[in-house]
C-alpha cells in the first residue's frame, strides 16, 4: 500500500514515510490532496483586516524618476517555484514512472473492490409504495368495481390522457362504460389517484409495461381493471402501509 | 481484495453447479438465503450480511426462465425485490390478508407475443354508418 496516494509535493523522502502504513498519515496525506484543503503559496492574502475597505495605495514614482522598477518596491516579487518540489524530485518522478504507477494502483484498488452494479432484472432498486407507475382500477373486496364515474380524474388530468363515459346500471348505480387512459399522453403526475374519492384509479408500481407498439398503450377499462386484479394484494397493502400518513 | 476473497467465499458456499448457473445469468457469485419461490418457480434469495452483499444487492431472484424478464416477478414478490415491502409475501400478514379471492392470475408483459393487449372501444360507435331502408310503397301491380 505504499503507493497509495504519496504526497506528491515533498519528494522522495516522505514516501518512505508513507510506508509505515500508519491510516492516520495515510488519511491526512488523502486530506492534503484535496483541493479544498491545499494552500496556495503565491495567492493574494485576503484575510487582511480592512482590504476592502483600505485598497493598497498605487505608489507611483516621484517625477523625473522614469518607470518604476521592482527596485523601487522590495518585498513584493514572487517566487512560484519557492515551495515546490525540487529538479531532481522531478526528474526521479519521471525516470520511475511514479505518476503511471500510482494511477495503476488506483486501477488495481477498484477491480477488487465489490461492485456496486445493481444487475437488473435480478436485483432492484428500491421504491417508495408511492411509486406511481402502470395505472389500474380497483375493486372492492366483494368484486364490484370501484369507480362511481364521477370523472374528477379526467377533470383533474393535466394532460388530459383519461377519458370517461357512463351510464346507470340495471339496479341504479352509475358506472363506466369507457374508462380509457392514453398511457402516451398521461405524465404520470399521480393527480388522477389524488383525486379520486373511492380509490378506483391507482397507479401501481409496475414500471415494466413497455410495449413494442404505440396502440399497446392506448388503455381501456378492462385493461386496467385487469391490471387492478392482478396486483390487487400489491396495490392494497401498499395503501394499507401508508394510510396514517393520508 | 475484498471482492476476490468474497467470490471464492460464495463459490465455496454455493458449490460449482449453482456458481455456473449464477454466472449465465446474474454474473456473480452470490450466496445467500433461500427466501421464497413463487408459483412460476423462481427462486428469491437474501443476504443481509454487509461483508458479503452491499446494500441494494441484498435481495434478488433467481428466474425460472432462461429468457427472463423482470415482468415475470408476479406483483407480491415484486413488492419484496423492490424493498417496497420488508417481509417477503409468505411472512407477510397484511399482503396474506388483503389478498382478494377474486385476484387474477399473474402474467409477464406479452408485447411482441400473440397474447398481446389490443384496445378496443368498449362503448358502442356514436357515428354508423347510414344504412338505407326502403320503404314500402304498398303492393306492386302484377
Amino acid at each position: 500500500m505504499s503507493f497509495a496516494r504519496p504526497r506528491l509535493a515533498l519528494g522522495l523522502t516522505p514516501k518512505l514515510l508513507v510506508a509505515s502504513r500508519s491510516t492516520a498519515l495515510r488519511s491526512s496525506l488523502i486530506a492534503h490532496r484535496n483541493i479544498s484543503s491545499s494552500r496556495c503559496s503565491h495567492a493574494e492574502i485576503t484575510d487582511r483586516p480592512g482590504r476592502l475597505e483600505d485598497p493598497i495605495t498605487v505608489k507611483s514614482p516621484p517625477l523625473g524618476a522614469g518607470s518604476l522598477t521592482a527596485k523601487d518596491e522590495p518585498d513584493k516579487d514572487i517566487d512560484p517555484y519557492r515551495d515546490g518540489p525540487g529538479a531532481i524530485d522531478k526528474a526521479v518522478h519521471l525516470f520511475f514512472f511514479t505518476e503511471i504507477i500510482r494511477g495503476m494502483w488506483i486501477v488495481l484498488e477498484n477491480f477488487f473492490r465489490p461492485p456496486y452494479t445493481i444487475m437488473y432484472p435480478y436485483e432492484k432498486g428500491p421504491l417508495s409504495p408511492r411509486f406511481r407507475g402502470e395505472h389500474a382500477l380497483r375493486r372492492y373486496p366483494s368484486g364490484e368495481e370501484r369507480c362511481i364515474a364521477c370523472k374528477l380524474c379526467e377533470a383533474i388530468c393535466p394532460a388530459q390522457a383519461i377519458t370517461i363515459e357512463s351510464e346507470a346500471r340495471q339496479d341504479g348505480s352509475r358506472k363506466t362504460t369507457k374508462y380509457d387512459i392514453d398511457m402516451t399522453k398521461c405524465i404520470y403526475c399521480g393527480f388522477c389517484q389524488e383525486a379520486c374519492p373511492v380509490d378506483a384509479i391507482v397507479e401501481t408500481q409496475n414500471q415494466e409495461f413497455s410495449t413494442e407498439t404505440r396502440e399497446e398503450l392506448l388503455y381501456n377499462k378492462e385493461k386496467l381493471l385487469a391490471n387492478g386484479d392482478r396486483a390487487e394484494a400489491e396495490i392494497a397493502a401498499n395503501l394499507h402501509s401508508d394510510h396514517v400518513y393520508r | 481484495m475484498v471482492s476476490l476473497i468474497r467470490y471464492v467465499r460464495n463459490i465455496r458456499r454455493t458449490g460449482i453447479r449453482q456458481w455456473w448457473h449464477q454466472m449465465q445469468y446474474i454474473g456473480d457469485a452470490k450466496a445467500g438465503n433461500h427466501v421464497g419461490t413463487d408459483q412460476f418457480g423462481n427462486r428469491y434469495f437474501e443476504n443481509l450480511n454487509p461483508d458479503d452483499e452491499l446494500p441494494g444487492r441484498h435481495r434478488w431472484v433467481d428466474f425460472a426462465q432462461h429468457y427472463n424478464n423482470a415482468t415475470q416477478v408476479p406483483a407480491e414478490w415484486h413488492s419484496w425485490l423492490s424493498h417496497i415491502r420488508q417481509l417477503p409475501p409468505t411472512e407477510d400478514k397484511v399482503m396474506q390478508n388483503l389478498s382478494p379471492p377474486w385476484k387474477a392470475p399473474w402474467t409477464e408483459n406479452l408485447t411482441g407475443t400473440r397474447g398481446a393487449y389490443k384496445p378496443y372501444n368498449t362503448v358502442v360507435p356514436k357515428i354508423n354508418a347510414w344504412e338505407p331502408k326502403v320503404a314500402s310503397r304498398g303492393e306492386a301491380n302484377p
